[in-house]
């Protein structure tokens, strides 16, 4: 073989050329036919073409691939570029002829490589902050830990624009974050300062807004809802806050009044400085712990109520210590008091706080001067009085002295009691002219005013009538008494004439001397002192002041004159008097005499069962009646009696004893009576059953009805 | 009040169905059942059983009706503002009338011994009737007795009659011998008479008044007679309470629980086991708005109206 060093292509052909000598060699050997031999070389031609075809296949294939590589990098490339943005740093122009295929596949994919990386680079940074957009997004909206899912990087724009955009909306996240956080924060605080001042747990509010808030450790929520609750939370607390800053000064200034009026002592008041202090503070001022709680307000309204009370028993107070005033001004002038019962239910009032109590001291004020007026215009009146009970009381015991017939026996003091005695003369003969010159001067005083000058709710003037009259009578009284004197006299003259001595003087019947009714400053006694002289001994012919008293007596009068009746009643007249020197005493039995010579008793007026009077005494002390063989009894006068039953009240009713039995005291008791006397003057008061009463309405209702 | 520590709480009783729907004036326990009659100002007169708490039988008077009683089990009587006198057979349902008054009749009362109706009245009058007469006013009445006043109350006990009038007058009668009174009496109280009941044992009787007292007589005057023995019986008053009371030792012995409403009246059944309380408003304040009427009936423990001995010291004081 020749080694020549040329082309390869000729080197083949050369190998080519010998296989083939060879093979013509072989084929002659082997003795191949022409056509079998163009066979052989048409299928070698074959193969060989088919050999070359596949390798042209093959490099054909190779450079489409090539070509596609690279059209496949330059579209990705492309794609990045325009994603990013950007494009590589040594980017070729597009028309720039590269060279080979494989030049450009070269050149390329480093440029490939490089966009990739800043690619992933980018990619990267997006998801950084596209998560922190999510993180603070979620935490605005309050969601709370929750799986994070990788967010959407939008692969399309990758540009730097967008990730500035992206920076942007996150930092403007992070801004509203914080802004909610200071909100939120802010919040708190004033709801730390309202719950302080309030007395509130600050823990328990926010808890009720939010749990989160409470937990320092845990995110906290910032959402729109947390944040409006919040800032509700924080509008009503300020609203409570106003609302007890509000009651608190009203009880401050209650207090302060209260203090005012009371005129309270300043270290009182000191105690409750810090409260009236704010009593004119806006809210916002008001930032001490503890200064609106519940229990401080419901402290200071404690004290309120104290004062309140300290008032009203206060205004009591006064209200009694006017009502005393009111009823000492009328005693002493003599005056009606005003009726209790009104001013009892006033203070019950007061009390229960339906009155106020001003109103009624000023009323009870009102009413004072107007006594103290009228006190006033009495007052003249009044004294001349006062002298002439005094002058009474001097006549009475004067009366008393004269009976006492030791009166000139020397003892001790007796010459004290003469000059009394003179004293109460001279007093007695003052009397009449007194008297008279009281009695115009009430008459005036009558007239200017208009109305009745009554001393302890009796007319005066009835008083000095009463007084005048009772005066009479007893100068009758003692006229009749010397003439008796004298007519005894001459009588005993008379005996000793005849039988020449006298007989023992019946002892006067002054002997018993009743008990000197005190004389006291009450009034009603000295009302009696005049007549208790009369009262205590039986004089005769009272039968006929009795009657003249029933016309002129009160009614207080009245009480004590019944309780003396029925002492009167049983008394007996002059001429018995000397036949039974002894005084009877009241509700003893009575003699028959008494009865059998009623016919001598000069007038039917001793018997008076008065309906009026009330027989206070016991029924039971009535005298056994005497059987009385002249009475008549017949029913028609017992009915007659009978109608001049008094309503309801025990009366002495005079039935007459039964014939069969002897009527136990209790029972009965029987005084004689006149029928003509009785009737025109008693007042007929018929007494009625409840069933009477009930049957009287039921038919007059029922008449009224039919009409 | 005592309280009884051993006794529960005393309740009103049981209180009867369908009472009269207005005042009540007087009710009485048969003799010889539970059943109880009672007179009403809403004009009728009512029995019932009290056993079985019904009502059985009702009487349309006139007028209000002021009083009743028994006769038997079969028939009663009743009187009232109508001035009548009736009697009324309960199971019939018919009634007729003995006779009349000039004024309402307060009283009634039936007397076994005498075989009588007596009545008094406010025209002042006591009148005896014989039932068994033909009817007919005038053959029926027995006799007519004046009195000193209208007649408030009255009582019977064996051959007695006690009238109590206005103005506190007493008449005691023999019902034997009517032509006057045995005795004349005044009342010791000194207002005016509200009722006079005799003691069962007919010895005397008692007088209660409108001022709440109740006073303790003997018809024989003699003091060797009174053997003094009250025994012990129940007041009612307009306070709405019911009293036991011990007469001989003059203290109370039971009080019940108060009544919604003054006590009209006051009934023992025959074996005194049972008391009938009326509840009802009785007039003494006039006209004015008051509780509804009703009837209690309750049982009588015998604790309550046994006096106690004197050994022990009574806690009623």
């Amino acid at each position: 073989m020749a080694s020549v060093k040329k082309d390869p292509m000729l080197q083949v052909e050369s190998t080519c050329g010998s296989l083939l000598y060879e093979l013509q060699i072989i084929w002659d050997e082997v003795g191949e036919t022409e056509t079998d031999r163009d066979k052989m070389l048409l299928e070698l031609e074959r193969e060989c073409l088919e050999v070359y075809r596949r390798k042209v296949d093959q490099a054909n294939r190779c450079r489409a691939q090539l070509r596609q590589a690279i059209a496949d990098a330059q579209a990705q490339l492309a794609a990045i570029c325009s994603a990013l943005g950007e494009r590589p740093v040594h980017m070729r122009q597009s028309d720039q002829s590269v060279g080979s295929l494989k030049q450009e596949l070269g050149t390329i994919l480093p440029e490939l490589e490089e966009m990739q990386k800043r690619q992933t680079e980018r990619r990267s940074q997006f998801m950084v902050v596209l998560e922190e957009i999510e993180s603070i997004t979620n935490d605005i909206k309050g969601q709370g830990e929750h799986a994070q899912s990788k967010p959407l990087v939008d692969e399309t724009d990758l540009s730097m624009r967008k990730l500035e955009e992206l920076h942007c909306h996150l930092q403007a996240l992070q801004k509203e974050k914080s802004d909610r956080v200071e909100t939120i924060r802010k919040h708190l605080c004033t709801l730390y300062s309202h719950c302080s001042v309030l007395g509130m747990d600050f823990n328990e509010v926010v808890n009720k807004v939010n749990s989160t808030l409470t937990d320092p450790e845990g995110p906290r929520s910032l959402s729109d809802h947390t944040i409006k609750n919040l800032d509700a939370a924080v509008q009503k607390l300020r609203k409570v806050k106003i609302q007890r800053m509000q009651k608190l000064q009203d009880l401050a200034t209650t207090m302060l009044e209260l203090w005012n009026l009371m005129d309270t002592p300043i270290e009182e008041q000191q105690e409750y400085q810090h409260i009236t202090c704010n009593i004119a503070a806006s809210e916002h001022e008001i930032t001490q712990a503890n200064s609106l709680s519940e229990d401080f307000i419901k402290y200071v309204e404690a004290e309120v109520a104290r004062l309140d009370e300290v008032k009203a028993s206060k205004m009591k107070e006064l209200v009694l210590k006017k009502r005393s005033e009111l009823e000492d001004i009328c005693r002493k002038t003599h005056m009606l008091p005003v009726s209790d019962s009104a001013i009892d239910q006033t203070i019950v009032a007061i009390e229960s706080g339906i009155v106020d109590a001003t109103l009624v001291l000023e009323h009870l004020e009102q009413h004072i001067s107007k006594i103290k007026e009228e006190a006033l215009s009495r007052k003249e009146i009044l004294e001349k009085v006062e002298k002439w009970l005094s002058a009474c009381d001097e006549e009475s015991w004067l009366e008393e002295y004269n009976r006492d017939d030791n009166r000139y026996n020397a003892g001790r003091g007796a010459h004290l009691t003469l000059k009394r005695a003179e004293k109460a003369r001279n007093l007695v003969n003052k009397l009449p002219g007194m008297v008279e010159a009281l009695a115009s001067k009430t008459i005036v005083w009558e007239q200017e005013k208009g109305i009745e000058f009554l001393y302890d709710g009796i007319r005066l003037l009835s008083m000095l009538e009463e007084y005048n009259l009772l005066r009479q009578e007893r100068e009758e009284e003692h006229r009749r008494q010397r003439d008796h004197k004298k007519l005894q006299g001459q009588l005993i003259a008379e005996q000793e004439a005849l039988y020449g001595s006298k007989p023992s003087p019946s002892k006067p019947l002054g002997g018993k001397k009743a008990p000197r009714m005190s004389t006291g400053g009450a009034a009603t006694n000295r009302r009696l002192s005049l007549g208790a002289g009369m009262h205590q001994t039986p004089k005769p012919n009272k039968k006929a002041d009795q009657r003249q008293i029933d016309g002129a007596l009160s009614t207080g009068r009245r009480g004590l004159d019944v309780a003396g009746l029925p002492s009167r009643k049983q008394s007996m007249n002059p001429c018995e008097q000397l036949q039974s020197p002894l005084v009877r005493k009241p509700f003893s039995p009575l003699p028959t005499t008494v009865v059998a010579s009623k016919a001598n008793i000069a007038t039917p007026q001793q018997l008076l069962p008065t309906p009026k009077s009330n027989a206070v005494n016991e029924i039971s002390a009535f005298a056994t009646p005497v059987k009385d063989n002249n009475s008549v009894r017949n029913l028609e006068e017992e009915k007659l009696m009978m109608m001049q039953t008094p309503k309801n009240v025990a009366a002495m009713i005079p039935i007459p004893s039964t014939p069969a039995t002897i009527s136990v005291p209790m029972q009965t008791a029987a005084t004689p009576f006149n029928n003509a006397r009785l009737l025109p003057e008693k007042v007929e008061v018929v007494e009625y059953s409840f069933e009477e009463r009930r049957l009287a309405f039921m038919l007059q209702s029922e008449s009224l009805i039919h009409v | 009040m005592i309280k009884n520590m051993s006794l529960p709480p005393p309740s009103a009783g049981r209180e009867l169905a369908n009472p009269p729907s207005d005042g009540i004036s007087n009710l009485r326990f048969s003799n010889t059942s539970d059943h109880l009659l009672v007179s009403s100002w809403d004009k009728r007169v009512r029995l019932y059983d009290v056993s079985t708490n019904s009502l059985k039988g009702e009487f349309l008077h006139g007028g209000a009706v002021l009083d009743c009683c028994f006769h038997d089990d079969s028939s009663g009587f009743s009187v009232g503002s109508d001035n009548k006198v009736r009697r009324i057979v309960f199971n019939v349902g018919k009634e007729d009338v003995l006779g009349m008054h000039e004024k309402p009749v307060r009283c009634v009362e039936y007397s076994y011994a005498a075989g009588q109706v007596i009545t008094g009245s406010w025209d002042k009058t006591v009148k005896c009737w014989d039932p068994r007469g033909a009817s007919g006013p005038e053959r029926t009445q027995v006799g007519t007795y004046l009195q000193p006043e209208r007649v408030y109350s009255l009582s019977l006990v064996g051959n007695r009659l006690v009238v109590a009038t206005a103005g506190r007058h007493v008449n005691i009668y023999d019902l034997r011998n009517m032509s006057q009174p045995e005795q004349r009496r005044e009342s010791s109280l000194k207002y005016q008479t509200r009722c006079v009941r005799s003691y069962p044992n007919g010895t005397g009787y008692a007088l209660s008044s409108v001022e709440g007292r109740v006073a303790m007589e003997f018809f024989d005057l003699s003091e060797a007679a009174q053997a003094k023995n009250y025994g012990t019986f129940a007041t009612g008053g307009c306070d709405g309470f019911v009293n036991i009371w011990d007469g001989n030792n003059k203290k109370r012995l039971y009080q019940y629980s108060k009544y919604p409403s003054s006590i009209a009246a006051l009934s023992f059944s025959r074996d005194g086991q049972l008391l009938a309380v009326a509840s009802s408003y009785t007039f003494e304040e006039g006209e004015k708005s008051h509780e509804p009427e009703a009837i209690f009936v309750r049982n009588v423990n015998e604790i309550e109206v046994k006096p106690k001995p004197k050994a022990y010291p009574n806690p009623a004081a």
